[in-house]
């Protein structure tokens, strides 16, 4: 039922920890609040202030804890649905969060929604990842098993970023230039076929 | 149910009988450290010192209280149990209640670590999805195929493994069907029967 969940139910832990939230100024809000979007950004968060902004509602360890997973909550699933700050400031307070509480979180929100929402595109689930490319064209002279041979080849290297270990490991082969030539011909239709989607 | 101690144990505390409640306190904090964190043998030396007794002897009295704190704190015994257990090692009478108010206090934090120690599988960690939809390959162009793609990671204490899994929406929907029923079941007038009788 609400927009930030994605149309489905709040979850009940939110709901409870929209309580504890209340208990601190507004003021106290906002600076949560810029900690966790810099946490959902991809930087540490910094406990100490946190320990600060809350030492004065004397919040225990697991208040402090659940405060900050329902902010994480909220942010991230707002900004992954796409929904703009002054709705996500509306259905908090239908939640019960206190006015102030509300325009605060929704003036941090939309500021960064933006950023939010390109980092989280950044972090989406890719598998192997192309990092780079080097090749080199050789031309074999002769070999052992035949004196003259006088042919191009080519040597291709793939450095390739794994999904399990995120270590970058090289694929290497080498290929003749009618198999290259192949190789190149279905990559150029995929690669027409992209730009057309991507165009379009 | 009482402890029963063995000679070896018995002589590594032995050490213990005939020093002061505030050093048997510092061995208290001690091992209790050794149970939270693992040895530190830099301490044992420290307290070797000041004592004038070799480290050994320190390492064996803190290692012999440590086992009695793990091995009453598995076994979950009562009060006048663990009295009686350390009545049979000559303790003096401020020392055992130094020892029980030290075994009454951490019972429950000592179970939380010797449960994370029991023999696991892998289990969830995260969840990673991601809709696609398939538009071409090499062999057909001009098709259109939804797949989701997932990549889940299991931990196994500390071993970290990701799976990498593929599915159609259909299949994904079947999936959360019988994984969704399985939850039901918990609520079944039989797996509540169960559960009112293990209480």
């Amino acid at each position: 039922r609400f927009r930030f969940c994605g149309d489905l139910d709040c979850p009940d832990w939110v709901l409870a920890e929209i309580s504890t939230l209340s208990k601190i100024t507004s003021v106290k809000m906002k600076l949560l609040c810029v900690q966790v979007i810099k946490m959902l950004l991809g930087q540490d968060i910094d406990y100490n202030k946190v320990y600060k902004i809350t030492a004065d509602a004397k919040f225990e360890e697991g208040d402090v804890k659940a405060c900050i997973a329902a902010l994480n909550f909220i942010i991230a699933s707002a900004s992954k649905y796409g929904v703009d700050e002054d709705s996500l400031s509306n259905e908090l307070l239908q939640l019960g969060l206190p006015k102030e509480h509300t325009t605060s979180l929704g003036k941090s929100y939309g500021d960064s929604l933006h950023k939010l929402q390109d980092q989280f595109k950044k972090d989406s689930l890719k598998l192997t990842q192309l990092e780079s490319v080097e090749w080199r064209v050789d031309y074999i002279i002769s070999s052992s098993l035949l004196k003259d041979i006088n042919e191009p080849c080519v040597q291709l290297k793939m450095n390739v970023k794994s999904t399990k270990s995120e270590k970058v490991e090289p694929v290497s082969f080498t290929a003749s230039a009618d198999k290259f030539r192949v190789f190149l011909n279905e990559l150029k239709q995929a690669s027409s076929m992209m730009d057309s989607l991507t165009s379009s | 149910m009482l402890l029963m101690f063995d000679d070896k144990h018995k002589n590594h505390l032995s050490f213990l009988l005939d020093i002061d409640i505030a050093v048997l306190q510092e061995f208290c904090k001690i091992s209790l450290e050794f149970i939270k964190k693992g040895a530190n043998p830099k301490v044992y030396q420290g307290a070797a010192q000041k004592l004038s007794v070799p480290a050994e002897t320190v390492q064996n009295g803190v290692e012999g209280l440590m086992y009695l704190l793990t091995e009453s704190s598995k076994l979950m015994i009562s009060e006048i149990d663990f009295q009686d257990s350390i009545l049979t090692l000559g303790f003096r009478e401020d020392m055992q209640r130094e020892l029980l108010a030290l075994y009454l206090t951490h019972r429950r934090e000592v179970r939380a670590i010797l449960s994370e120690m029991a023999m696991d599988v892998p289990h969830y960690h995260n969840l990673e999805w991601r809709l696609d939809v398939q538009l071409a390959s090499r062999a057909l162009q001009r098709q259109i195929t939804p797949i989701v793609t997932m990549k889940l990671q299991t931990k196994d204490g500390e071993d970290m493994m990701s799976h990498v899994l593929q599915t159609d929406p259909v299949n994904l929907v079947h999936l959360t069907k019988v994984l969704d029923e399985a939850l039901q079941e918990i609520k079944s007038p039989y797996c509540r029967r169960i559960f009112r009788n293990i209480k």
